[in-house]
């Protein structure tokens, strides 16, 4: 009666209140093709955008397009599996790193603020699609937008301090170059959920009709 | 599809101790190593953590010492400009222990992927959830669950470079919405075959006496 991993198991309980049933083999292979997925995107060149050509890298799209996609319990999923495959070391972090290290290293606040960005994401996108039809792009927006802010953002400010020794206004500066790439992305987010949602829409959203 | 397959795993086949080490202690070592840093910044903790995975990785894997230092390129911007940092912006010092810390357990964490096949890191890691099989973790469904996402990042990695270029070729790669839409949309309709292929062959699914987990028959 369980997900993948004890660990999904307190999310996943938050995610569904009333049918909590056991993942199938389809969302077993969503999870890992979306951790396959945050994976693919951070390890990729960056796209550059706008006149200037500034690249983005697509690490923390992937993480919030699980949540958005997926919802709270299998998007957490596929957060956490991209994370462990990392951590024992396979190349799936930007710049091909992995392994134990990039927890002493500068960027390790953001990569363990991933799995709650995603439920976050998940839990407040769950919220949207079971409640209304409209404005669903800004709606969603609007909860990618939460997610990093909540959880990416701080924890990621705490990790600078930590880790770097930054002083805590230091750390903010260092955060805040990141926060304009950061809307972009959650606009790119929102987009793409609501195409995704619009082409499988049986992928997160109706079940209260039967209750309601 | 792309070549992309061969990116994955670091494991280089080579003599040595390390390599006649078990995965277990040399993950541990790594781990400690990163709460080493942590916990006790001092510029003897560095020293000592960068003399040891410095002395490990020539004697255990017999690597040269400039080899070991080309394992740190890839993450030398990052080290320098933090290095600049601390030293300017408070002693060169604190620029010692900081940088040499996280120097330190990149290269323990490097010696982990050097020396270890990735299938045995695989199994190692599924072996750490087995003890929590009593509260309802499935060790066969989490190795099933990585060996799937190890397969399709050449699949999808392949798949972006072709829709960048199929989106070069309209003049739009730089219009990320047009760049990642197809790969998502890719991506979840792979995720659907690869869980019918699944099913079809009876895996993936839980325990066989439950009920069938479709929730979504409707009346």
């Amino acid at each position: 009666m369980q997900p993948a991993r004890t660990t999904v198991t307190g999310t996943a309980g938050t995610g569904r209140r009333s049918t909590r049933r056991r993942w199938d083999a389809t969302d077993l292979s969503l999870v890992a093709v979306f951790a396959a997925l945050i994976a693919a995107l951070a390890i990729l060149p960056g796209i550059p955008v706008g006149p200037l050509g500034v690249p983005i890298t697509l690490q923390t799209l992937g993480v919030l397009l699980a949540g958005l996609v997926l919802g709270p319990a299998r998007g957490t999923a596929a957060v956490l599996l991209y994370l462990v495959a990392g951590l024992i070391g396979l190349p799936v972090f930007s710049g091909f790193s992995g392994g134990f290290g990039v927890l002493a290293g500068p960027t390790a606040g953001y990569l363990l603020a991933f799995p709650l960005a995603a439920l976050v994401a998940g839990l407040l996108t769950l919220g949207v699609l079971r409640r209304t039809h409209k404005f669903r792009v800004v709606l969603l927006f609007l909860a990618a937008l939460t997610a990093s802010l909540l959880t990416i953002h701080p924890l990621g400010i705490t990790g600078l301090m930590i880790n770097a020794g930054l002083p805590l206004r230091d750390a903010i500066l260092v955060d805040v170059v990141y926060l304009p790439g950061d809307v972009v992305k959650d606009v790119l987010a929102a987009l793409l959920a609501v195409s995704v949602h619009r082409a499988f829409p049986r992928l997160l959203a109706a079940k209260p009709p039967l209750r309601a | 599809m792309r070549g992309f397959g061969a990116t994955l795993g670091l494991y280089e086949p080579g003599r040595g101790f390390l390599y006649r080490t078990a995965p277990a202690p040399k993950a541990v070592a790594s781990l400690a190593c990163a709460v080493a840093v942590i916990a006790w910044r001092s510029p003897t903790t560095t020293a000592v953590a960068l003399l040891l995975t410095f002395g490990v990785l020539i004697v255990g894997a017999r690597l040269s010492p400039v080899r070991v230092l080309r394992m740190l390129l890839p993450a030398a911007p990052v080290l320098g400009i933090l290095a600049l940092y601390q030293g300017l912006a408070q002693d060169w010092l604190r620029a010692f222990v900081v940088v040499g810390g996280i120097t330190a357990c990149l290269l323990a964490a490097r010696a982990l992927t050097l020396t270890t096949a990735t299938q045995d890191l695989l199994d190692g890691v599924v072996r750490l959830v087995r003890p929590f099989r009593r509260l309802g973790a499935d060790p066969e469904r989490f190795a099933l669950a990585l060996s799937i996402m190890l397969r399709s990042i050449p699949y999808l990695a392949g798949l972006f470079v072709d829709v960048r270029q199929a989106a070069r070729a309209r003049g739009l790669e730089r219009n990320p919405r047009v760049v990642v839409t197809p790969l998502v949309l890719g991506a979840v309709a792979y995720a659907h075959r690869t869980g019918e292929a699944l099913a079809a062959r009876g895996l993936g699914e839980g325990d066989l006496d439950e009920d069938p987990p479709d929730d979504r028959t409707g009346p």
